[in-house]
């Protein structure tokens, strides 16, 4: 057997021992929720409130609350970054100051911990804004912390359409507006996607930034004006707060991630009827 | 394409609709217009903030407390004592919550309303030999001047030190207790909750740490791996911590401007009446009798 052989072997062996390690971390995580946790989660606990600091009863309030705060978030986070996305790749010059400097700054912005975000939040919205502690001030927060993931994802979805689709869009004399809805944004929407689902993953997720803005509050929220708890801020207080609070912390845990996993499935739907709208074969 | 339109439209309409239809829709912190006088009906929202230790308490009072009074709202949040303290004082909320003793230059601007009672006891893992720890002996340990078990009569294995983060009462009261600073303490793991500590101590045979009484022995209770060290001779109960012979106990404290009147006053006498205690045995603390 020659030697090349042998290297080859090596390789396929080392790239198969990653994949595995990587899969068995997530696997391990997902079996040791699901085993933990699974027994749990009825109807009942997902429709009734918490009693007992949590140890009791389910996460009927908690659970609504968490859509709130992610559906502030997504409807002022979507917009504007979609708006930004558009700016950077469409209407400032590639290598120009201005395109850079927002970029670079994008980047860093994307690097803060959220616990820096959380207290902005709390300074600006909950206090300069008077939101007080709601779903408002939370859902903000987390849109300032999302829009960088979701504009860089988008304008790098834009930066793959090839220039001749701009091209010949002018060339057919469709105004840039038209051009950028019928041919740009299917173009640029698997890159949307990304950004969505790496934005939204964050936002259910977040605890930090969340536990001073939209707070605590366990009760159906009324308004979105009310304080209310997201679902990962029960987890952290009954995990790490409430004696005893183990198993309905699993139980919630097993939501968040089903949450998750549907909340992905639903954006992946809508984004692909929105690509096979599009004009130019795939 | 108007679909999508349609779909972002809904959308911002959905986040934006529903803050402004409701009543409710307030941002107050301030207990709105409220009368505490008897028969009439209390109406109005309390934000109570501080001690992530009597924040599950206070929130269950505070579910009670709305089912009494339908007009009223408690919405109760986290953060420290110390936000227990200073919030009440900038307006951010209308109540604090503090797990320790008003100090003197906070008792001249706030007042404390005890609902309950905390002790806090030294916690060592089930698997640790040692039974009896005298108060020099873990002041060396958190100060390093003890490094391994063999000193104190256990195992030869270096001591994990368990501290609890700045900010926090149980630090504070730990502290004072054992006369030590801040800066001398030599942490090997900094925690925040309760709960934290016990889930570090209970997975580690090296480790000792503190904790509330009624947490660890609930915790221990339910089959946790962990021992509660006597203090002084004095064994660590919720019982000793009620008849006052355990030497390390805390108040857990409402927090006001001084002479609390309508909605806030009718809370803090609801919080410390008898019609609650069966809740703050359940969060494994003491009732004031």
């Amino acid at each position: 057997m020659s030697r090349g052989r042998a290297a080859d072997r090596l390789l396929a062996l080392a790239v198969w021992v990653s994949v595995l390690a990587v899969a068995a971390v997530f696997f391990w995580i997902l079996g040791s929720l699901l085993w933990s946790g699974m027994g749990r989660v009825t109807w009942a606990f997902l429709t009734t409130a918490p009693r007992d600091a949590g140890r009791a009863g389910g996460i009927g309030p908690i659970l609504v609350s968490t859509l709130l705060i992610l559906g502030v978030c997504m409807a002022v986070s979507l917009p504007l970054g979609l708006g930004a996305a558009v700016l950077l790749s469409e209407f400032a010059e590639a290598g120009s100051l201005f395109g850079r400097a927002v970029r670079r700054s994008l980047d860093v912005l994307a690097g803060v911990p959220s616990i820096v975000f959380g207290l902005f939040g709390t300074a600006l919205f909950c206090q300069a804004l008077g939101l007080g502690y709601s779903i408002f001030a939370g859902g903000l927060t987390l849109a300032c912390m999302v829009l960088p993931i979701l504009i860089r994802a988008t304008e790098e979805g834009f930066r793959s359409a090839p220039s001749e689709y701009r091209r010949a869009a002018a060339a057919l004399g469709m105004s840039r507006a038209s051009a950028l809805w019928h041919v740009l944004l299917p173009a640029a929407a698997p890159g949307l996607l990304v950004g969505l689902v790496l934005g939204m993953g964050r936002a259910l997720a977040e605890t930090a930034a969340l536990l001073f803005t939209s707070g605590y509050v366990d009760r159906m929220p009324e308004s979105l004006l009310d304080s209310a708890r997201a679902l990962s801020i029960h987890i952290y207080d009954l995990s790490m707060n409430v004696t005893g609070g183990d198993p309905n912390a699993c139980a919630t845990a097993v939501v968040l991630v089903a949450l998750l996993l549907a909340v992905n499935g639903l954006a992946a739907w809508m984004t692909g009827r929105w690509l096979s709208r599009r004009v130019l074969p795939a | 394409m108007p679909r999508a339109f349609t779909l972002l439209g809904l959308l911002a309409l959905a986040g934006c609709g529903a803050g402004v239809g409701t009543p409710n829709a307030k941002p107050a912190t301030k207990a709105d217009a409220a009368h505490a006088a008897d028969g009439e009906k209390l109406e109005g929202k309390l934000v109570v903030t501080g001690s992530s230790t009597c924040a599950p308490l206070v929130a269950e009072i505070g579910k009670r407390f709305e089912q009494r009074h339908p007009g009223v709202r408690v919405d109760v949040q986290t953060g420290g004592s110390s936000r227990g303290v200073a919030d009440p004082q900038t307006g951010i909320a209308d109540l604090g919550m503090a797990s320790r003793a008003l100090k003197e230059d906070e008792a001249r601007l706030v007042q404390a309303h005890t609902l309950a009672l905390d002790g806090i006891c030294v916690i060592l893992n089930k698997a640790n030999p040692v039974t009896e720890l005298g108060d020099a002996q873990v002041a060396a340990i958190y100060t390093g001047k003890i490094g391994t078990w063999n000193e104190v009569g256990g195992s030869e294995a270096a001591i994990t030190v368990v501290n609890k983060a700045e900010g926090r009462s149980t630090l504070e009261l730990f502290l004072r207790y054992f006369e030590l600073k801040s800066a001398n303490v030599k942490a090997s793991v900094v925690i925040g909750d309760n709960e934290q500590g016990l889930k570090t101590v209970a997975g580690n045979p090296d480790a000792i740490g503190y904790v509330s009484v009624g947490a660890a022995e609930s915790a221990a209770r339910s089959g946790a791996p962990i021992k509660l060290l006597p203090m002084n001779g004095v064994a660590a109960t919720v019982e000793n911590i009620r008849n006052g012979s355990f030497p390390l106990a805390r108040p857990l404290n409402l927090v006001t401007l001084p002479n609390p009147t309508g909605l806030k006053k009718a809370f803090i006498e609801f919080a410390l009446s008898k019609e609650v205690h069966d809740l703050i045995r359940e969060q494994s603390f003491v009732p004031v009798e």
